[in-house]
């Protein structure tokens, strides 16, 4: 095949261009660190970031509502608990009054009574516990879960937080489902309690009884409400953990797919640049001869 | 016997010689010239060319230098004009892709991907506080950044097809201005009586323009004249030319108004932009908008807000496109308007104020097969594997016309080693036949000297 200057000169130059292209890449991937300058040199790696970038967002977004749900069942924890040695403390009183005798001083009684009416608006202080401006036991009513009176001005709603991929939970309990339903039949725990100081003030005694047994149930219901609490507190406690890992794991994935090894960025780039030297000076040296240097 | 015609005959031979040292200096100068293929005098013994009653017996004789013949393989020159214009054509199509690619910045922080995570979460954050005017402000900002973003991109889109327009407008004038060049070009050729090389190839120059302009093919015609052809119409015929249009936005022929059907070269990647690639991601970017508007709006019409309304649209339902998507006025400015609360099964019964079920539901639009983040995925995926195919089709369309365009230069373009070497034998030749002259002129002067 004829070779001509042109044509040497033209591949030369292409040669070069192609190399100094190479050079300029594998300089800028060592400056960004990215393995990946645009989303077409590696389709499949992009269509993996941006799964794996999603995920991370949502695994971050489940990490501020689990903390929502860790501190609105803690709350109810705490209070419910405090209710339990309450009402602990009001079933004894409720005994020493009852054993006090029917025809006991009425000093005394006015004292249990008196004690009786404390604990039941330190009851209520403890439903009306709040986590930020809401109330813990109102389900999704605003404002306070019981008035003075003992009435329950919250709603049955509940309250769910999604605290992993599919997985949501319920962070609260009802008014009703701890204290009781209030109006019909024996009533809420602060009705009983209503009546329980009445009856010791009054020396009733077979409304002491029945109240002492309506005590036993309202505990009951508290118990079974902090049990369920409990639960869902230990539960929130291992998904946290598990959320974590996940954090983990999802950052090392993205890693693994955008990222480049920074010393095998480096290296590339110095290859690259001997080799463009070495292309500069084979050209040089071979664009230059012709015959015209040799006649004289 | 020395004879007055060898005088001739060596004059002849001075002559050509000096021919051939014209040549092969228009030659060297050309050596760089783009297009330029090699010249050489076609040298013919003088005596073969007579005929008639003296043929054979003729003492004419000497070397006729007249014919100039260029070195031009037409396979070859066929050959690389055609792979130059789907390398313009391939080129074309990369640039137009990373530029739409450019608008799209994924993955990554600053993209749409990112703005419809930050909107759910955004929504996760009012069902957690219904209350909180704070969260539902923050959402509304949120879902005005995500709703921009999309007006953005389209307009984006839209640039790419108008910068394509714009492109094809200049390029049907520099059609026009080279298929007249042509015309006059051809016509110049047929009025000569020998071929100008010279001509040719400003005409080949022409010719490998125009076919990486538009994928014009040329067909010979009678008298050395050159046809082109664009898609099945004529452009050029001999010394007459048609014009083309691209002041809509789309190439025209002037007469008739009909679309040109470029087969290759820019004018073919150009149409493909405007009339196939930016509409498919157009529609693709239209998808991710109305997915995201009717998803909101289903959940969002029967939810509840602060003041127990229900019937609430949280954008605006009559603007389903990338381009126009909006608030809805319902609820722009107005944070309280947000239905965060599910009506209470078996409903529609409102919800306590406080309830943020509905909102909860909307956040879970995230991870929806039909959702927008799926689109929204899937359109970005095909535009990576897209741009990555153009690119690489125009590395290798690259490589092939580097390869064609060789082949050709290997034919057509000056070797300076073999210049000199001609010059040198030019130059021997020359003084050669000088000596024939001296030896002859001396001979005579002598026969005068002893006759005279």
């Amino acid at each position: 095949m004829r070779v001509t200057n042109s044509m040497m000169l033209r591949s030369t130059l292409r040669d070069l261009n192609t190399s100094l292209g190479r050079l300029q890449e594998s300089q800028q991937r060592a400056t960004t660190g990215k393995a990946n300058l645009r989303m077409s040199d590696n389709p499949t790696a992009t269509s993996a970031a941006m799964s794996t970038r999603q995920d991370l967002r949502r695994n971050e977004q489940m990490g501020k509502e689990l903390d929502d749900a860790k501190s609105w069942l803690d709350a109810a924890d705490s209070a419910l608990t405090n209710g339990l040695t309450t009402l602990g403390r009001a079933r004894e009183i409720a005994i020493a009054a009852a054993n006090t005798g029917g025809a006991s001083q009425g000093a005394s009684r006015e004292a249990y009574a008196a004690q009786i009416r404390a604990m039941r608006s330190e009851l209520m202080s403890l439903a009306n516990t709040k986590v930020g401006d809401r109330s813990v036991f109102a389900g999704t009513a605003a404002g306070n879960a019981y008035d003075a009176t003992g009435a329950y001005t919250g709603d049955n709603g509940m309250v769910v937080r999604d605290v992993a991929p599919s997985l949501s939970m319920t962070v609260n309990v009802t008014g009703t489902a701890a204290f009781g339903v209030g109006g019909s039949g024996a009533g809420n725990v602060f009705d009983v309690l209503d009546r329980l100081a009445t009856a010791i003030q009054n020396g009733d005694s077979s409304a002491m009884a029945a109240e002492q047994v309506n005590l036993v149930s309202a505990t009951d219901t508290m118990s079974s409400a902090t049990a369920v609490i409990g639960v869902q507190g230990e539960r929130i406690l291992e998904i946290a953990n598990r959320s974590a890992d996940d954090k983990l794991r999802l950052e090392t994935q993205l890693s693994n797919v955008e990222d480049v090894d920074i010393v095998q960025a480096l290296i590339e780039s110095k290859e690259q640049e001997t080799r463009y030297q070495a292309s500069l000076q084979v050209a040089a040296k071979i664009i230059p001869p012709s015959l015209m240097d040799f006649l004289r | 016997m020395p004879n007055i015609s060898s005088l001739n005959t060596a004059y002849s031979g001075l002559a050509a010689q000096r021919r051939v040292l014209d040549v092969t200096a228009h030659n060297i100068a050309n050596v760089n010239t783009k297009g330029y293929h090699v010249q050489r005098v076609d040298l013919v013994s003088a005596g073969s060319t007579t005929s008639g009653l003296f043929a054979g017996a003729s003492k004419t004789n000497g070397v006729n230098s007249d014919a100039l013949s260029r070195s031009y393989d037409e396979l070859l020159a066929a050959r690389a004009s055609r792979e130059d214009a789907s390398l313009s054509s391939a080129t074309t199509s990369s640039s137009t892709m990373a530029a739409i690619e450019q608008i799209f910045p994924e993955p990554g922080d600053t993209g749409i991907a990112n703005q419809l995570d930050q909107f759910w979460s955004s929504w996760s954050a009012v069902a957690t506080s219904p209350g909180s005017t704070a969260a539902r402000t923050d959402l509304l900002a949120k879902a005005s950044a995500l709703s921009s973003s999309l007006n953005r991109a389209a307009t984006d889109l839209q640039g790419v097809s108008d910068a394509a327009a714009a492109r094809t407008s200049s390029l049907a004038i520099d059609v026009n201005a080279m298929a007249k060049q042509l015309a006059e070009v051809n016509k110049a050729i047929t009025t000569s009586l020998t071929p100008n090389p010279d001509l040719l190839d400003h005409r080949d120059i022409l010719l490998n323009s125009l076919a990486k302009l538009t994928g014009a093919t040329t067909r010979p015609a009678a008298d050395g004249l050159v046809d082109v052809y664009v898609g099945n119409r004529a452009l050029v015929v001999g010394e007459y030319t048609e014009q083309m249009d691209g002041s809509s936005g789309t190439l025209t022929w002037t007469n008739g108004n009909q679309p040109v059907n470029a087969p290759s070269g820019e004018a073919a990647a150009l149409a493909a932009t405007m009339t196939d690639v930016v509409p498919r991601y157009r529609a693709a970017l239209d998808t991710v908008a109305s997915a995201l508007v009717s998803g909101v709006n289903a959940l969002h019409t029967v939810g509840y807000d602060r003041t127990s309304t229900t019937g609430r649209s949280f954008f605006d339902p009559t603007r389903t496109t990338a381009a126009t998507i909006t608030l809805s006025a319902d609820v722009a400015g107005q944070p309280n308007n947000i239905a965060a609360g599910a009506p209470v099964l078996p409903g529609p019964t409102a919800p306590g104020v406080l309830d943020g079920e509905q909102a909860r539901a909307i956040a879970k639009l995230a991870d929806s097969v039909t959702g927008p983040n799926n689109a929204y995925k899937t359109m970005i995926s095909g535009l990576a594997a897209e741009t990555n195919a153009a690119t690489s089709r125009a590395i290798l369309q690259e490589q092939v016309a580097a390869g064609a365009t060789r082949d050709a230069e290997s034919v057509g373009s000056v070797n300076l080693d073999e210049e000199m070497a001609n010059l040198v034998s030019a130059q021997r030749a020359y003084e050669a036949n000088a000596r024939v002259i001296k030896a002859v002129d001396d001979m005579l002067s002598f026969l005068m000297q002893s006759f005279g």
